[in-house]
């Protein structure tokens, strides 16, 4: 008894319904060429390492069979080359046998991308420490400001524009003044 | 002297691996460049035996779409 794995690549582009219908026929396939199956298992989408027929992305089925005649694994390599649905294939010979697993964790594609849950979590964290900061920074620009109102400084800022203005004024005059006296 | 070269070993012989599994990208990984290309063995240090199954497990990586031919391009 030989025992064979063979990998695919399904389109990504099929819906769930299209991709179990070439998945059941691919086994029913292996079923007429005289394999029997020990293991069917869906990776799930995954990026390709290149494009193939311009798709960026590719379902996964590994399968795993044994048979006693090497007679229609060629004929199986065509069928497979032939179909359409099927972007890539690869049949390797296994030395031992496969073992037996059953499908228990769910297919995980990688194009869908869930929101992790962790950073969430550390920030709900950090923001304590952060308001706590914000409070006393607030506190201590209250103080100063007091201060400032207590000291009379609070009036000279409101007039700080006037002055600012009658200082650019005098600098002209003085500019005008030199041009002048250059002259 | 004032420069010893570092002493290579094989790697897998020191983890006891003896096959070596195309599916397993994440160790091929260590043994081809950043270009994508199979670094020699006199780099590595991988035993003759073990490197003849790495080339053949990287290159069926390659044609299942697992691993790059190549990272020049810039499709990626």
């Amino acid at each position: 008894m030989r025992y064979y794995e063979s990998l695919y690549i399904i389109n990504p582009n099929y819906e769930q319904d299209r991709l179990d219908e070439v998945i059941k026929m691919i086994a029913e396939k292996v079923g007429e060429y005289g394999f029997s199956i020990i293991n069917q298992h869906v990776w799930g989408k995954k990026r390709l390492a290149y494009s193939i027929q311009k798709h960026k992305y590719g379902t996964f089925v590994q399968l795993h069979f044994e048979t006693e005649t090497v007679e229609n694994l060629d004929r199986f390599e065509r069928f497979m080359i032939l179909q359409k649905p099927i972007l890539r294939n690869q049949t390797v010979v296994l030395e031992t046998r496969p073992e037996i697993k059953v499908d228990e964790e769910p297919v995980h594609d990688e194009t869908i991308e869930t929101p992790a849950e962790t950073p969430q979590v550390e920030g709900d964290i950090k923001e304590e420490p952060f308001l706590e900061s914000a409070l006393e920074d607030a506190v201590e620009t209250k103080e100063i400001s007091e201060e400032e109102t207590i000291g009379g400084i609070n009036a000279e800022s409101e007039s700080n524009e006037e002055v600012s203005a009658e200082t650019a004024e005098e600098q002209i005059v003085e500019a005008k003044e030199t041009e002048e006296v250059q002259e | 002297m004032a420069f010893q070269s570092r002493k290579k070993f094989c790697y897998f012989k020191e983890n006891g691996i003896t096959e070596i599994d195309y599916k397993d990208v994440k160790l091929l990984r260590r043994f081809v460049t950043d270009q994508g290309k199979i670094m020699p063995r006199r780099i590595t240090g991988t035993s003759a035996k073990m490197h003849r199954k790495l080339v053949r497990a990287i290159k069926q990586a390659r044609n299942i779409a697992l691993m790059p031919y190549t990272n020049v391009s810039t499709e990626g």
